[in-house]
């Protein structure tokens, strides 16, 4: 273990204790010492403190992998679902009660792998969803396979001579999808993350952050240092408001931007809803 | 052929119009105060190189099914016809599209196969349909016309009918096709002479109609539906559709979902937020929502899914119908995996039942299914619902203030059902999971909490009996010779039974809405009481004779009719005589 992962193993307990101290829940996470997924948790408690989020109105629903246990770990409603499916459940609870606050948290298998196809019909919807999707471009709860995020030429149990397709981007996807907020940060980056959490939940519509969360127990080649070589920040007279420059640097490999890409006003699906149906509460003019 | 009423069957090619003849003769008798029962039979295919009919059976007294054979046969296709010859009885006749020669007629491709027994009017449709229409698309109307004066039935009502429906093409489109109409008429009037006559009592009332697919979204609305998600499948898509226009009145929505997958999981999220769900499906979408129903049994969520079972395994039949989903939805699930099955057997019931549904589910946090099937959900029947509407229904058990001091979402009690608060309502939270836990919510794989869970969720099951509606027993109490069905059949098998008695041998049937859990004590009293006892279903395994088996330890006469097939009644009669002897 060399002297920076160190530092993320000695920090991550710190998180832990600041969790418990805070009396969120009653539970210690139970991610690995140094594990990427710490950061954004304290930066979703952050966010529902500074956005004075009643935790009777905070749903938070999750899939299955690492990143599944967050609901245990937060104070408000939490539903850790099926594998791939924290999307769609989350659609209901917060069709069935728009009131509510509703973050969907989930991994690179869960979201592009196994629950891919119900992404693009959340962003395309504007359906006033948060979604964070922790990339750590491996199956961590399984020990260590290869995901749909994996890089081109990495070795793992199940492509054990080298992995011979084209890793997804999971922030070109939601800007193709047409998601109103897409941004993407390094997991250790707490500022930015807190930041970028709060304005995502604050959107009104599908917003989408993609965090780069390495896993420090399986990954050999994206590490804490791999990733914090090649992010950079977006360049700073960048605006996030042409979708095509969005589409261009979330590409760039060299470097990985991170920031807020895209930020559109647009109707909710919900605002769309209630138009529909207040338009049926009218009278019909007669003919 | 008035006994029972009369049976029409209209039959022809996909895009002949059959299902439009169906519904303007059904809706003419309908209007006349008759009671009826119609059912479309058709091809997977939207137009052409598909067979299509409708058989309407018509009565002054009540229509529980679509009886034996059938009474008139009107023939659009000629060679799609010749196989339907079969079903039309001695007293029947055929009504076919031939010119008005002789030689045509002798050369016409069906008058060899027509039986000598039954009568056959040819009637030149294809004609009288360019007359008046200038295309071949009035053969059904003119055919209607035909058939309306062999019968013995007054024009008026039908010519009220062809014009509402086609007022909306404009004036001149209705009167051609009352054109068209007349031509028919007054053809067989000049020709033929009437072959019959359907009485028809005074003072009948106009009566209205309604299929299974309309009563269960009717029902699922009138009882606080307030969230639909569904994906198109034959047979149920008419539910979703129906929900479409009617649940945004109502204070809800309908969200189209992406797949079966989706709409289950966004029916868990409604009901996780405290609101009436369901969703529709038939039995390739209730494979892909197994692992959701799973996860609803697991976290105790309640989920209503109304699924309308047509021909499988896999793609199957898709406009056929059968019984063939009860071993998916008793089974379906990984682990021990008890979950509520429910089986409407009439239109009522599919409005009843679903409304039961509803209470159940979110009284005892648990998935129902509810297994209506094809020949049921798209039968159009009299409306003869009494409705029961609240808006804002709703069984949750809540807690009690004390109790919200030291909340638990899984409470142990005495019942097995813990109570429940909801997201945005004040007092406690909690998360929940497909994994095992403990009382908490946390999950937990301990061996002790994982039987004490089990135990939980199977004590709800015990508990629900309370609440289940008394079974349906029928026919002589009496008698040696027991039935028991579920679903769709059991109008037939009524019909079988009553066949059966005239001719010389009396039985009895029971049968629930509710096939799990089921008020076992009737049952097994009513099985106790029996020599021989006799399950006919839809399927060719003997699904639910397999369910009966295993919980009563009986040893039943099983009689399958696989898909395609209905249970008729003169087969049940021949059973029930047969194991008489």
């Amino acid at each position: 273990m060399n002297l920076l992962q160190k530092r993320h193993v000695l920090e991550s307990f710190e998180r832990a204790k600041a969790t418990k101290a805070k009396a969120f829940r009653d539970e210690l996470p139970t991610w690995c010492p140094g594990c990427g997924h710490f950061t954004p948790l304290q930066g979703l408690y952050e966010a529902a403190e500074r956005l004075e989020i009643d935790a009777k109105d905070f749903v938070l629903v999750s899939g299955i992998g690492c990143s599944g246990r967050f609901p245990f770990f937060i104070k408000g409603f939490g539903l850790h679902s099926l594998h791939g499916r924290a999307i769609p459940v989350a659609t209901g609870v917060k069709l069935a009660n728009p009131e509510l606050n509703v973050v969907v948290v989930g991994g690179d298998g869960d979201g592009v792998g196994i629950g891919g196809g119900h992404f693009p019909h959340a962003a395309r919807s504007n359906l006033d969803l948060s979604y964070l999707l922790l990339d750590n471009a491996i199956y961590g709860l399984t020990k260590g396979q290869t995901s749909p995020t994996s890089p081109m030429g990495m070795v793992s149990s199940t492509t054990p001579y080298e992995n011979i397709s084209k890793p997804l981007n999971a922030s070109t996807m939601a800007l193709t999808y047409g998601a109103t907020f897409v941004a993407r940060v390094f997991s250790q980056e707490k500022d930015q993350v807190t930041d970028l959490i709060t304005q995502a939940i604050a959107h009104k519509g599908f917003s989408f952050i993609h965090v780069l969360s390495p896993c420090i127990e399986f990954h050999k080649t994206i590490t804490y240092e791999s990733v914090e070589e090649s992010v950079a920040h977006l360049p700073s007279d960048y605006t996030p408001d042409d979708h095509v420059e969005a589409l261009v640097l979330s590409e760039s490999t060299d470097p990985i931007y991170t920031g807020l890409f895209l930020e559109k006003k647009s109707p909710s699906y919900e605002d769309r809803m209630n138009d529909v149906k207040a338009g049926l509460q009218k009278p019909v003019a007669s003919v | 052929m008035n006994k029972n009423g009369v049976t029409v069957r209209f039959c022809g090619n996909a895009g002949d119009g059959i299902v439009t003849s169906g519904k303007i003769w059904s809706g003419a008798l309908a209007q006349m105060g008759l009671d009826l029962m119609v059912n479309d039979n058709f091809s997977a295919e939207i137009r052409g190189n598909g067979k299509s009919t409708t058989d309407i059976r018509v009565s002054p007294k009540k229509v529980r099914s679509m009886g034996d054979g059938i009474d008139v046969l009107v023939a659009m296709s000629d060679e799609e016809a010749i196989v339907e010859l079969g079903d039309v009885k001695s007293t029947g006749f055929v009504i076919y599209d031939c010119d008005d020669s002789e030689e045509a007629r002798e050369n016409h491709p069906l008058t060899k196969h027509i039986p000598g027994n039954i009568k056959a009017y040819p009637v030149p449709l294809k004609v009288f349909s360019n007359q008046t229409t200038n295309s071949n698309i009035g053969r059904n109307i003119v055919s209607i016309g035909a058939l309306s004066y062999l019968i013995g039935l007054p024009s008026d009502m039908f010519v009220k009918l062809i014009k509402d429906k086609l007022l909306k093409k404009g004036e001149r489109v209705a009167q051609m096709n009352i054109d068209a109409f007349s031509l028919g008429r007054n053809f067989c009037r000049e020709n033929f002479g009437q072959h019959t006559s359907l009485d028809v009592p005074e003072g009948l009332k106009p009566k209205t109609m309604i299929t299974g697919n309309a009563a269960v979204a009717q029902g699922a609305i009138d009882c606080g539906l307030k969230f639909f998600a569904g994906y198109p499948i034959t047979p149920a898509t008419t539910i979703m559709e129906i929900v479409a226009k009617e649940l945004p009145k109502n204070g809800g929505w309908m969200l189209q979902t992406e797949d079966e997958i989706a709409a289950i999981s966004s029916v868990l999220g409604s009901w996780f937020a405290g609101k009436r769900a369901m969703t529709s499906t038939a039995g390739p979408g209730l494979a892909l929502m197994s692992e959701m129903i799973n996860m609803g049994v697991m976290s105790e969520i309640p989920l209503v899914i109304a699924n309308v079972q047509r021909g499988g395994p896999s793609t199957g039949l898709p406009t056929k119908s059968e019984q063939g989903d009860l071993n998916i939805a008793m089974y379906g699930g990984s682990g021990d995996s008890p979950r509520v099955v429910m089986a409407p057997s009439t239109c009522e019931e599919c409005y009843t039942g679903i409304q039961l549904a509803f209470d159940l589910a979110e009284k005892y946090q648990t998935p129902v299914i509810f297994l209506s099937d094809l020949f049921l959900g798209q039968q159009t029947v009299v409306n003869s619902l009494t409705p029961k509407v609240e808006k804002e229904r709703s069984t949750r058990i809540k807690p009690t203030d004390d109790a919200l001091m030291d909340y638990n979402r899984f409470q142990s009690t005495k019942t097995g059902v813990s109570p429940w608060v909801v997201p945005g309502e004040e007092g406690a939270f909690y998360s929940i999971t497909g994994l095992e836990h403990s009382e908490t919510g946390n999950p937990n794989f301990d061996a002790g909490v994982h039987i004490r869970m089990q135990d939980k969720r199977s004590k709800k099951f015990e508990s629900m009996k309370a609440d289940l509606p008394t079974p349906k027993i029928l026919g002589d109490k009496d008698a040696k010779i027991g039935l028991t069905c579920w679903g769709s059949p059991l109008g037939a098998i009524i019909e079988g039974m009553e066949l059966a008695r005239e001719e010389g041998v009396s039985s009895k049937l029971i049968s629930s809405v509710m096939i799990n859990p089921q008020p076992e004590k009737e049952f097994q009293k009513f099985f106790d009481s029996c020599v021989h006892i006799i399950i006919p279903e839809m399927n060719h395994s003997g699904q639910y004779a397999s369910v009966m088996k295993s919980r009563y330890g009986i040893r039943p006469i099983e009689v399958h009719c696989p898909g395609v097939l209905t249970v008729s009644p003169r087969q049940i009669a021949d059973k029930i005589k047969e194991v008489n002897v």
